[in-house]
């Protein structure tokens, strides 16, 4: 194994980093994505506020929101996408997600039931595309995010052939 | 063995889809005049449809309308002017009659040498279908009405763990010799079926004799028939105040209550008998209230979890049946029969809540596929002990999983100081805000003094509880056992089979990085899906990991661990 000629993982030296990032786009769709749920949040409090005759606390309140919102949307996205990594080989998929919390997950390939792969509204309008992977556990989907679409596609070709493969499930 | 997975077929729907069915299987049920009774019992007649017991389509009826009743009660006495609450009992009789019928003429199962099928349904008729080697449990159950009527209820439990409605595999309603022989025969190995021919097909003329007489015929070439790990002793009743169950009951029952006197209009709090009691009640002294109250509230609590551990567990049985199944018997009204296939047990869960503990007793649950825990009834079908003496439990453990005695008593690695610190911030943090919010509310609402004293007793109780949290707190690997340990109100004990781990997710919060821990959660297709090993320092968490899967976890290390 080459394993000691890849550079550890910033986050836990004891692993190495999943090979491949997401795409850079998907900074762009956490932040849309943020301002919307941030927006849809001050906007309600406005509307309550409004019913209260807008009082000083709810003033306040409202901007103390805001600053926490923007901050979010601001740096939310950018951590996101250091931490977001992943990476298929023949005999398992490896991902790394999250921000302030990370996540490392990781399935074999010969335990993979089935892959799908989604887009929303959202992510349709940024060009990108999630794949999930479910194994015999109800634990344990291994989801990526942020994908461009065409590696995404790429990516269930790959892994369709992959888990074809191997017979059984371990169940 | 893929090839027979409908999985393959269509993705998401997994293995208990409806799926095709055998061209010669549906012809043979489509002149759908087949009696049941002619079906069981003659070679080849796994390849006939076969209908519920007759009976079936009086418990359906029956079981409805108690269900309902509540709510009938309340209709006739809300029209009882009118009259029109007996037209309305009769509407809601008749549908529960047309219902059963309905049931009874629309559901057929088959069982043919790979799969079952089962067919239901008037308007959307549903074929459900499970390959054999698929099936890890059959649990054979029996209320009340069921026993009345000599019935009982069978389901199969598939690896299968996201069940929708209607898509569960269960008979309501088959015969007690007709669900035994089903039993029997659906967790014999496909294999053994193939060797044997026809012999699961020849087996019982119905009664139970017959049964036990058949038993070794098919069991024949394996161990004796029945060997006893565990029976139910009087004495462990001492047990049962310890655990939530009571509470559970209690909450059923206050349940049944309310629902009883908001549907039927009866105020209780009004009727002469409490009131007499409120009274006498009043007329004590503080001091008395306080005794009273609580001895009331202690004898109620104690003779309800008894009655409950009583109704539940009743003759409580764990025997071996043949090499490669285990057979679970308990129940006083509802008669339950689990029988789990040893090759899918992939580990035990022994659980010693807190009071538990302090009586030294202890839990021990089954970590199957096929059996979830934690999901209401299903949990209780993977019990394979109840509240019992701890030494029992660990004889159960090591008596089903076959352990070696250094993973059954050898010492857990304690996880080391960094998760120590981890355990008295978190509890210390939590009751500092709870005690914070309780100074800033008497403080506010000009409450009294004492309360927020008191409640600086929250903080050593705190500590208290992380001593505790860390002392649970450990992990082992050995023997292809992974063992791992948490919790102090509820401490869990989790031994499953490295064999049985089919992925790995590695948590890290960012508090836990700068203390340099991580969470390791093993991912299985058995019991609560997912073991975690907590707050494990991250070198030692990783060593775990590739041990005990070396294939998978290595390649994406940054050094071998076993190196150097």
């Amino acid at each position: 194994m080459t394993t000691n000629s890849v550079a550890a993982d910033s986050l836990l030296p004891g692993l190495r980093a999943p090979v491949n990032r997401v795409s850079r786009r998907a900074i762009s769709y956490w932040t849309a994505r943020a301002a919307v749920s941030g927006g849809s949040v001050i906007l309600a409090e406005v509307l309550l506020a409004a019913v209260n005759g807008f009082p000083a606390i709810w003033r306040d309140a409202i901007v103390a929101t805001a600053i926490v919102m923007v901050l979010h949307a601001l740096i939310m996205p950018r951590w996101r996408y250091r931490v977001h990594r992943w990476e298929v080989t023949d005999q398992a998929l490896y991902t790394r997600s999250g921000w302030f919390s990370v996540h490392w997950r990781i399935a074999p390939v010969s335990r993979i039931q089935t892959i799908d792969s989604h887009r929303s509204v959202g992510e349709r309008i940024f060009g990108l595309a999630n794949v999930t992977a479910t194994t015999a556990s109800a634990a344990g989907p291994v989801r990526i995010h942020g994908l461009d679409r065409a590696i995404a596609d790429r990516l269930l070709d790959q892994l369709a052939v992959a888990t074809g493969r191997t017979p059984g499930d371990a169940t | 063995m893929t090839a027979r997975e409908v999985t393959g077929e269509s993705g998401e729907t997994g293995e208990l889809a409806p799926a095709e069915v055998p061209a010669a299987a549906v012809s043979a049920g489509g002149n759908g005049h087949v009696p049941a009774k002619e079906v069981v019992g003659f070679a080849g007649a796994d390849q006939v449809w076969r209908r519920l017991s007759r009976r079936s389509m009086i418990v359906r009826p029956l079981t409805d309308l108690v269900r309902l009743l509540p709510l009938l009660a309340g209709l006739v006495v809300l029209h009882a002017r009118t009259g029109g609450g007996l037209a309305w009992g009769i509407a809601a009789a008749v549908l529960a009659v047309i219902t059963g019928l309905v049931h009874w003429a629309t559901t057929r199962y088959l069982v043919t040498a790979e799969r079952v099928y089962l067919r239901r349904g008037l308007l959307n008729q549903k074929t459900l279908s499970v390959a054999r080697d698929r099936i890890r449990t059959v649990d054979v159950t029996a209320h009340l009405l069921h026993r009345v009527l000599g019935v009982c209820r069978v389901s199969i439990g598939t690896g299968r763990n996201d069940y929708r409605s209607g898509e569960s595999f269960h008979l309501d309603g088959v015969t007690r010799s007709e669900a035994e022989s089903l039993r029997r025969e659906l967790l014999s190995p496909v294999r053994a079926l193939a060797a044997a021919g026809h012999a699961v097909g020849t087996a019982p003329a119905p009664g139970q004799a017959a049964v036990a007489d058949a038993a070794p015929a098919v069991d024949a070439a394996k161990a004796p028939v029945r060997a006893e790990i565990v029976r139910w002793r009087i004495s462990w009743l001492r047990f049962a105040p310890l655990t939530m169950t009571g509470l559970v009951v209690l909450g059923v029952m206050f349940g049944a209550v309310v629902q009883v006197t908001n549907a039927t209009d009866i105020n209780l709090a009004s009727t002469g008998p409490v009131q007499r009691v409120v009274a006498d009640f009043a007329a004590l002294d503080v001091l008395h209230r306080i005794l009273v109250g609580g001895a009331v509230a202690f004898g109620g609590y104690v003779l309800v979890a008894m009655a409950g551990y009583i109704a539940v567990y009743w003759d409580f049985r764990l025997a071996e049946r043949g090499a490669d199944t285990l057979r679970v018997t308990r129940g006083l009204l509802s008669l339950r029969a689990t029988t789990i296939s040893r090759a899918r047990l992939r580990g035990v869960e022994i659980s010693e809540p807190l009071l538990l503990r302090a009586a030294r007793g202890a839990r021990c649950i089954a970590i199957t596929t096929g059996l979830l825990v934690g999901r209401g009834a299903e949990r209780e079908g993977s019990v394979l002990l109840p509240p019992a003496p701890r030494a029992v439990a660990w004889r159960v453990a090591s008596a089903v999983l076959g352990l070696p005695e250094h993973v059954r008593t050898g010492p857990l690695v304690r996880h080391g100081p960094a998760a120590r610190r981890r355990r008295y911030v978190r509890a210390l943090a939590l009751a500092a805000l709870v005690v914070a919010a309780i100074w800033i509310v008497t403080w506010v609402q000009d409450g009294p003094g004492w309360v927020r004293f008191a409640s600086l007793a929250l903080l050593p109780a705190g500590a208290l509880i992380a001593a505790d949290r860390y002392r649970s707190l450990g992990h082992s690997l050995a023997g292809g056992w992974l063992v791992t340990r948490t919790g102090s109100f509820a401490r869990r004990r989790a031994i499953i089979s490295t064999d049985a781990i089919i992925g790995w997710r590695i948590h890290q919060t960012w508090f836990q990085r700068r203390q340099g821990l991580i969470t390791l959660t093993a991912t299985t297709a058995a019991g609560q899906q997912h073991y975690s090993v907590r707050d494990v320092p991250a070198v030692q968490g990783l060593a775990i990991a590739a041990e005990a899967t070396s294939d998978l976890l290595v390649p994406f290390l940054r050094e071998p661990p076993d190196r150097g």
